[in-house]
């Protein structure tokens, strides 16, 4: 039983250890994004729904600036696939125009027009 | 400088961040602060009623700063503070307040509040007997019933509601649960004698959109929330918060011919208004709740009459009505000054039957609470004021006995808080209560902290309690035994003392903060109702406490984040309490010597996984004497030492979480909890003695489905 755990445990190990040296291999990538985002809503949003795009490993707005800065592996994802999904979101991101109908779904508050606050 | 909308703010809390170097703002709401190097160069501002700001100085420059604050949303007295700890204890607050949140809440997907302090160290839930399956919570090893229940500040859960009110509030309702030690505030009423617990539901105007939450286990429990929230405009908003949870599969692991758990279907349903003015705000809602349980011997049929041919049964029928109103009014020519207006109407109907004992009762209950807010000289010295009325009309049938009870309450209080940041924070309030049944009822309370440096704090608690005991609805547990319940004279009000000491510290190990508190409550009954059943095997003697009766309790308590997202937490507690039952002074049953905890939490790089674990060792409990039955029907002085084992995974994708989990995954039962489970009519039959669990291993499996605003 224990020989059993064991030999269990060192497998996960070694599948482990697979995984890292995988993910040394692609290489990662740093983007910042200015967006169009208004409060801390929408910084939630943003970063909830950019965390679960293909490929991206970090995400972060900063409340200041609006600018979102995005860690991701260049063999999953680019730039450009990145500032479309913020658009799908609903916000600009940098010459890139919020899509219309995500943006006009968006609570009044958290839309192009409103006051920043 | 730091202004509100308009005025300066006076007595201002500013902070720098991750330490404890602030200061408090002067009469024109001006302040002066020496930074820390080593710390972020980042300022907390906060200020009661305002929302809290984090400035960065880097951006804004160090020398002159000029801040303004936001105006909160709401009046709620307590702000819980959201960080990304699950549970965590409140560092600003002048009493010790435990805050779990919803992150925390999630950890144990099913089912209502019963799930919900299985992190927590304070808090211990237990059943109450072996057929119904009630579970009672503990405080400092007192019973739940020392601990007030408020759901958003307004007294709830009280009177007939106790035996099965944890089964009430459904998990994916509450927004947070806030604990807190000891006496609390005075403005509640003169209820909260060993702690407080307030419970925070999904508010209209926040979050989510749409909810949905179903679960299953594989003992065949089937339960479904939905919460869908509507904002008609700015002002108005509502919320729906509905639940439904369905068990109707008979088990008997233990084959003692009952139930290991009763049969259950609950209907539970809650809509909710908010109106925000610019001055006035308004929250108004409904609630209404409908539940059956059925429990006892597996070939009982409840359709054909309740005797001794047909088995032994148990049938609870529950409706419950609540309606509350709560009016704010902010004065717009005073900062910091407002009015409140709290009230509640609740009626609570229970029809049952246990075994050959029938009870049936009905509660009307009405709370009023009128409270103005302001402050002296500065805002530094705040007090709140007001007036509360509280209406109790109780309906109790317990076979050919009846009783009635018409209770009301009027009272006043005072209360003034002190806040400066840096040294000290005071509460110290008074209120004065005529009571019809008990006369004249005077509660004093006090709570403070003191800052002893950046890393340590002290906080002390003092105060007064009083409750009226409903014995009948509080121990339904003895309607499931052969014993007669006996009363000996006229009971008085319950009142005690409460005495707590706490200690926090704060350790820096690397980038990451230890938290260490230790905390000592002492409790001293002047009068309890005493529920003695040591004196003879077929009366259970219900009287005044005549002589003493305390509880002490002493529990330390340590969280760390080792790894980053990884969360530890272990704690410690040794409960020494007593009362004196049938002239003797001995160990109050039921109540752990000690208990430990090990919580562990792992969250993957940005929330798609999360791993809990948590671990609950239990101590041994001295149980009710029962030398004086026939061998068969005796049980030993003491139960044993056991552990509980629980575990959650659960995945997170843009929409949908999918959780699955475990209960008492060590599969923990306590043998024979019935005793003559053969005869349940016999002479000696007690389903009452229940120290563990009676049902195995349960694993669930549920989905999260989440429309976001």
């Amino acid at each position: 039983m224990k020989l059993k755990l064991g030999i269990i445990i060192a497998i996960l190990c070694m599948a482990i250890m697979q995984v890292n040296a995988q993910e040394i291999k692609t290489t990662i990538d740093t983007v910042k994004i200015q967006t169009s985002a208004k409060c801390n809503d929408c910084k939630e949003r943003l970063e909830h729904n950019i965390s679960f795009e293909k490929g991206v490993k970090s995400v972060e707005l900063d409340n200041e600036t609006k600018i979102l800065t995005v860690v991701y592996k260049t063999a999953k994802t680019n730039e450009e696939k990145i500032k479309i999904a913020i658009t799908k979101v609903g916000y600009d991101a940098d010459e890139m125009p919020a899509d219309q109908k995500a943006h006009d779904r968006l609570p009044a508050c958290c839309q192009k027009d409103a006051d920043p606050h | 400088m730091i202004g509100g909308e308009s005025n300066p703010l006076i007595g201002a809390n500013v902070v720098q961040l991750k330490t404890l170097n602030g200061t408090t703002t002067d009469a024109e709401g001006h302040f002066n602060l020496n930074l820390e190097r080593k710390a972020p160069q980042k300022l907390v501002v906060s200020y009661v009623s305002y929302q809290t700001d984090t400035i960065n100085l880097n951006e804004t420059g160090y020398g002159h700063v000029h801040i303004t604050l936001n105006k909160l949303k709401d009046l709620d007295e307590v702000e819980v503070v959201s960080r990304k700890s699950g549970s965590h204890s409140l560092r600003t607050e002048t009493r010790g307040i435990t805050s779990i949140n919803e992150g925390e809440l999630q950890k144990a997907a099913c089912c209502n509040l019963s799930e919900s302090f299985e992190n927590s160290a304070s808090v211990d839930v237990s059943y109450a007997d072996a057929v119904t399956g009630a579970k009672q919570i503990q405080l400092l090893g007192l019973a739940g019933l020392y601990t007030q229940m408020l759901t958003e500040n307004i007294p709830n859960l009280r009177g007939l509601a106790v035996p099965y009110r944890l089964g009430y509030v459904p998990g994916t309702w509450m927004e947070s649960i806030q604990v807190s030690k000891g006496t609390s505030s005075v403005v509640n009423g003169y209820e909260a004698m060993a702690g407080q617990i307030n419970i925070e539901y999904k508010k209209p105007d926040e979050k989510d959109k749409f909810f949905l939450n179903l679960y299953g286990s594989q003992m065949g429990k089937v339960e479904g929330n939905l919460n869908i929230r509507f904002k008609l405009n700015e002002k108005w908003s509502t919320a729906i918060l509905a639940h439904a949870e369905y068990f109707g599969i008979k088990h008997d692991n233990n084959d003692d011919s009952f139930l290991d758990d009763p049969l259950i279907e609950q209907l539970n349903l809650f809509n909710r208004w908010k109106y925000k003015g610019d001055n006035l705000r308004m929250q108004f809602g409904i609630q209404y709740l409908k539940e059956n349980r059925k429990g006892g011997q597996m070939d009982f049929n409840p359709e054909e009459p309740h005797d001794a041919e047909n088995g032994y049964g148990v049938g609870v029928k529950t409706d419950r009505y609540l309606g509350f109103l709560k009016i704010g009014y902010i004065l717009r020519n005073r900062a910091n000054s407002s009015i409140g207006f709290q009230n509640q109407v609740v009626y609570h109907d229970v029809i049952s039957f246990y075994g050959l004992n029938n009870y049936n009762a009905n509660q009307f209950s009405y709370y009023g609470n009128l409270m103005f807010q302001s402050y002296i000289n500065d805002t530094r010295h705040q007090y709140t004021t007001g007036v509360s009325f509280a209406l109790d009309d109780y309906n109790q049938q317990l076979n050919d006995t009846t009783w009635i009870r018409n209770e009301h309450v009027s009272g006043a209080f005072f209360q003034y808080t002190y806040s400066n940041y840096k040294s000290l924070n005071l509460i110290a309030g008074v209120r004065l209560d005529y009571n019809n049944l008990f006369g004249w009822l005077f509660t004093p309370r006090l709570h403070a902290k003191y800052n002893i440096n950046e890393h340590n704090m002290l906080r002390l608690s003092l105060g007064r309690g009083f409750r009226t005991a409903n014995v009948i609805a509080e121990n339904t547990s003895i309607l499931a035994t052969s014993k007669q319940i006996v009363f000996t004279k006229e009971l008085n009000i319950e009142s005690s003392w409460n005495f707590g000491l706490t200690y926090t510290a704060y350790i820096d190990i690397g980038v990451k903060e230890l938290s260490i508190t230790t905390d000592f409550f002492h409790t001293r009954f002047n009068n309890q109702v005493i529920m003695d059943r040591e004196e003879n095997p077929f009366i259970v003697y219900i009287y005044n406490l005549d002589g003493k009766s305390y509880s002490n309790s002493i529990q330390v308590e340590a969280q760390y984040e080792p790894v980053n997202r990884f969360e530890l937490k272990l704690a410690f507690r040794y409960n020494d309490v007593k009362t004196t039952i049938g002239g003797e002074l001995k160990e109050k049953p039921f109540v752990s010597k000690y208990i430990g905890l090990l919580s562990a939490s792992y969250q993957t790089n940005l929330k798609k996984w999360q791993f809990d674990l948590n671990v609950q060792v239990n101590g041994d409990q001295r149980l009710p004497y029962t030398g004086f039955n026939p061998e068969p029907y005796q049980r030993p002085e003491r139960s044993p030492v056991y552990a509980i084992l629980n575990t959650q995974i659960t995945k997170y994708f843009k929409r949908w979480d999918v959780y699955i989990g475990g209960e008492n995954l060590t599969n923990y039962r306590q043998d024979h909890p019935i005793l003559q489970a053969n005869e349940p009519f016999g002479d000696y039959f007690d389903s009452s003695i229940v120290w563990g669990p009676i049902s195995g291993i349960k694993v669930y499996l549920g989905i999260r489905f989440t429309i976001r605003k």
